[in-house]
């Protein structure tokens, strides 16, 4: 065998795990995406599939945000960090065997918790509505991934770290201690009152701050680098950084209670917190910008690139809107409109999965030693691009208009205010649409790198091995 | 940064920090809200006999908890009222007053929700929709309100043929005026139960109501006839007819109803020969069903639950037949209204304007199920 360079030998390490999860992420993309187009028809035609019981709009919004979340986050996240880990530290992936067994179980886990779900066994819990069963499934199959991605680290060559691995650490240690104080909090030894919403948004909105967020940060301070061969810009601050987002973020995240039920302190923290989330954000935006600014021309021709700076763009903008969106005085007309939506599909399609679009494309042709056809990969980023921009737009100004009319309580609920956003509501049908279909071209361009030859997937994989 | 066990330790300790406050510590402060009285007295003690709030609902209404948290309801329906620097929420009228933490602590599922598609529903249960309203509502929002985004829910009703007095009738509300008529599941039952016991119609020592000048908010309490409005009699009123009700309920001499000798006093009557009262389709069903046969009885073949019954109700009372308006509202307020029940309370009125209509019928002829169940012209 001729010596292959270390980074070889460690994609190859990475292959069947890579290749397992950003299947399933990609099955559980699509999937998201029918439900996402479901929902939104439901809201221009509330009679569209309305017969079945298990098609209702409230189970399917919410079966839509878990599979998102759960089913495509949690496997592209395993399937880049496992990546940028094995690749920082030099070190091969291990123990393929238990992390496909184990990420089968997560699969099966949100599969049954959905079918809960639709099946009217809905917890009331934001982000945790699947039913309490399919929770420690999941729990277990997560510790045994994290295990072994901690494993890889702990062979690490190289003792320094660098931001990439700090902060897909962070997240990948976050997500079970978020999820065990959930869990305690809401079914072991659960809280009276309106302190069981609080931790469940606390937990909800955590789950995006501290685990999709910073896996894509990690991400982007890894390929921003790799593909322009320079260094980040100012990289000092990023350690400044990443502890902003580790002390402040938990706190930040409840001030959606406004006003609410709650004692009163709760939603001021959050406040002052969001507002304070200036620094950590522009740290990432100058880590990031600056640097990919001195080469702009490059970023443009690496698609990889191009998706990931679409996010890190879009992470900068949307958190500044985010804090705007904190202030009191802006919370009173947007707050409960459908700038939530906005808020979290800004997070989660033009943000974190942009970046791990980037990431992939960025990965896959080095693991597989296939390339993806330029064009294939343009095309799904400009409907990606079209699509994003068509959905957070409608949301964005439908929101507003949703909560100016709101505060105007002389306006008749249903036939002015609501009516009056409807118009968005069919931008968003139509926005997913095109979401749908550019998903649909990146999983057909993942599974042909993957899967070139399906009926001979295993034959042919054994035979690469050997080459 | 470099040694993985320090830095775990770093990271678990910001979110530590939050968790102490969000949960522990917020735990600690607000946790062990209690009911309380609407005013304290000078030493800030909940008076003696004051009536204690919130108050619990019924086991009817809890289920339906359970139904509109499965249903995900929560998805564009709050169920908190903001405070008044902080939202237009009493203004549109929303709620007498902002909502407290106090007002959840006797709730299972708290849905506070955090989207407004649908307007906010903590109140909903003031706002004088009849059962069948909701019911309407339920089933097709759009028989209401034409361009409603509100989810139909079809599946929890049946649709019939041969409507019957208690089946809902629902308007289509097209040029064409189609017009159906459904039966509403044990789960509909429930869900409505659930949506009339949504109110926050009581003061408390941290939170008092806010005075609007608002016409729409001034409507609506003109618009509730009964005194409900007058919030603290509000379950006076209704309190006192349950407990009348009971009475009659359990009195086996003249002037009672002697129902307990074989509904049972746990309204479970007795299997294959009494049908249950409790959770009973025709107990929460048409009121003017029930004001028939508590005063002319009922035999022949039923159906209650789904369940098949075949026996004699001779006319309740003693003697048979004898119960006035008055008792008859108040036994069938105070079934309604038990053992997990949550219905409308029976109005006098109502009894006697069903007797004016059975004016012609003759003493003691028992209803059958067949001449209930008429199709409805
Ligand atoms: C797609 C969002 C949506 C969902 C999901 C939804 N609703 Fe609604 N709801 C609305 C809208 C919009 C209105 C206002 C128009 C109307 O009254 O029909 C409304 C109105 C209502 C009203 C009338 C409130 C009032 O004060 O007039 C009730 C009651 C109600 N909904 C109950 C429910 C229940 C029960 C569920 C769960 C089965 C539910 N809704 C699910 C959007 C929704
Ligand atoms: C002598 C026993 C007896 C007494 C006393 C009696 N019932 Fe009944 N009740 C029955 C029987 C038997 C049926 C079922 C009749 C049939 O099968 O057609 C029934 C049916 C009913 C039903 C309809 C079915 C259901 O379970 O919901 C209601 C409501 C009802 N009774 C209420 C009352 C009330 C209120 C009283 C007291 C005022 C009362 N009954 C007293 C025997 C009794």
């Amino acid at each position: 065998m001729p010596a292959d360079s270390p980074d070889k030998v460690i994609d190859r390490s990475a292959k069947l795990v890579f290749s397992f999860f950003l299947s399933s992420a990609g099955l559980w993309l699509l999937t998201a995406a029918l439900l996402a187009y479901v929902a939104a028809a439901k809201l221009t035609d509330p009679f569209f599939l309305a017969s079945y019981e298990f098609l209702t709009y409230g189970k399917i919004k919410v079966a839509q945000a878990n599979a998102f979340v759960y089913g495509w986050g949690g496997n592209s996240i395993f399937a880049v960090s496992l990546w940028i880990l094995a690749r920082l530290s030099q070190a091969e992936v291990r123990g393929s065997v238990f992390l496909v067994v184990a990420g089968v179980i997560w699969n099966l886990a949100i599969t049954f918790g959905l079918l809960g779900i639709m099946d009217g066994h809905m917890s009331g819990h934001e982000m945790l509505e699947m039913p309490t069963e399919v929770w420690p499934a999941m729990l277990i199959s997560y510790l045994i991934i994290t295990f072994l991605a901690l494993v890889i680290h702990r062979s690490r060559q190289v003792r320094e770290t660098i931001a990439p691995q700090w902060f897909i650490l962070a997240a990948l240690l976050w997500f079970p201690a978020l999820f065990l104080i959930a869990w305690n909090g809401l079914e072991i030894n659960p809280a009276r009152g309106t302190l069981q919403t609080v931790l469940s948004m606390w937990y909800g909105q955590s789950l995006v701050w501290l685990w999709l967020t910073p896996v894509a940060l990690g991400a982007a301070y890894y390929l921003i680098p790799a593909i322009l061969g320079r260094t980040i810009d100012k990289y000092y601050l990023a350690i400044f950084g990443f502890w902003c987002i580790a002390a402040l973020a938990p706190w930040s995240v409840v001030h959606h209670l406004e006003g609410g039920p709650v004692p009163m302190w709760i939603p001021a923290v959050g406040t002052v917190m969001s507002i304070a989330m200036v620094f950590p954000i522009a740290v990432a935006s100058t880590n990031f910008h600056a640097t990919a600014f001195l080469d702009i021309g490059k970023v443009w021709d690496s698609l990889p690139l191009r998706f990931v700076i679409f996010g890190t763009l879009s992470y900068t903008v949307s958190s500044y809107i985010g804090v705007v969106f904190s202030l009191p005085a802006v919370a009173k007309i947007t707050q409960f409109t459908i700038i939530n939506e906005f808020h979290f599909n800004q997070r989660v399609y033009g943000f974190f999965s942009m970046i791990i679009f980037g990431a992939v494309y960025f990965a896959l042709p080095r693991i597989t030693g296939r390339e993806i056809p330029k064009a294939a990969k343009s095309f799904h980023f400009w409907t990606s691009t079209l699509g994003v921009l068509m959905l957070l737009l409608a949301y964005l100004i439908g929101g507003l208009t949703h909560g100016v009319l709101a505060g105007q309580p002389s306006l008749p609920w249903s036939s002015s205010v609501i009516q009056s956003i409807q118009p968005y509501f069919l931008i968003t049908k139509f926005a997913f649409i095109i979401l749908a279909f550019s998903q649909f071209v990146f999983v057909v361009n993942v599974w042909r790198v993957i899967f070139p030859n399906p009926f001979v997937y295993f034959s042919a994989n054994n035979k690469e091995a050997s080459v | 940064m470099n040694n993985l066990a320090k830095f775990t330790i770093g990271i678990f300790f910001t979110l530590g920090m939050a968790w102490l406050a969000f949960v522990v510590g917020a735990r600690s402060q607000f946790g062990d809200l209690v009911p309380t009285s609407e005013v304290l007295d000078d030493d800030g003690l909940v008076p003696e006999d004051a009536e204690l709030f919130p108050v619990a609902i019924s086991g009817m209404a809890k289920q339906g908890a359970e139904e509109y948290a499965a249903l995900g309801c929560v998805t564009c329906h709050t169920q908190q009222v903001r405070r008044v620097e902080a939202g237009f929420d009493v203004e549109r009228g929303w709620g007498k007053r902002p909502s407290a933490p106090r007002d959840y602590v006797l709730q299972e599922h708290v849905l506070l929700g955090n989207s407004r598609i649908g307007p906010d529903l903590a109140n909903v249960g003031l706002r004088n929709y009849s059962d069948e309203w909701l019911h309407q509502h339920l089933f097709e929002p759009q028989s209401i309100f034409p361009s409603s985004l509100c989810p139909p829910s079809p599946f929890l009703y049946q649709q019939i043929d041969e409507p019957v007095i208690t089946d809902i009738k629902i308007v289509s509300n097209e040029v064409t005026k189609e017009t159906r008529y459904v039966r509403p599941t044990v789960r509909a039952n429930r869900l409505v139960a659930y949506l009339q016991a949504l109110k926050q119609d009581y003061e408390l020592p941290e939170v008092s109501f806010v005075e609007t000048e608002d016409v729409s908010v001034e409507e609506e309490d003109v618009v509730s006839t009964d005194v409900s409005t007058v919030s603290v009699s509000a379950p006076k009123w209704l309190q006192d007819q349950i407990d009348t009700g009971k009475e009659i309920y359990m009195k086996a001499s003249p002037g009672g109803g002697m129902c307990f000798a074989c509904h049972q006093q746990n309204g479970e009557g007795l299997a294959g020969q009494f049908p249950p009262l409790a959770g009973s389709d025709w107990v929460l069903g048409s009121k003017e069903r029930l004001i028939k046969i508590s005063m002319y009885g009922l035999m022949g073949e039923i159906e209650v639950n789904g369940v098949k019954y075949n026996n004699v109700m001779a006319p309740p009372g003693i003697p048979p037949g004898s119960l006035t308006d008055d008792q008859i509202a108040n036994v069938l307020t105070y079934i309604r209204n038990d053992w997990g029940n949550s219905a409308s309370a029976v109005s006098a009125e109502e009894v006697a304007t069903v007797r004016a209509s059975l004016k012609g019928r003759a003493p003691m002829q028992m209803f059958t199920s067949a001449e209930l169940t008429t199709p409805i012209q």
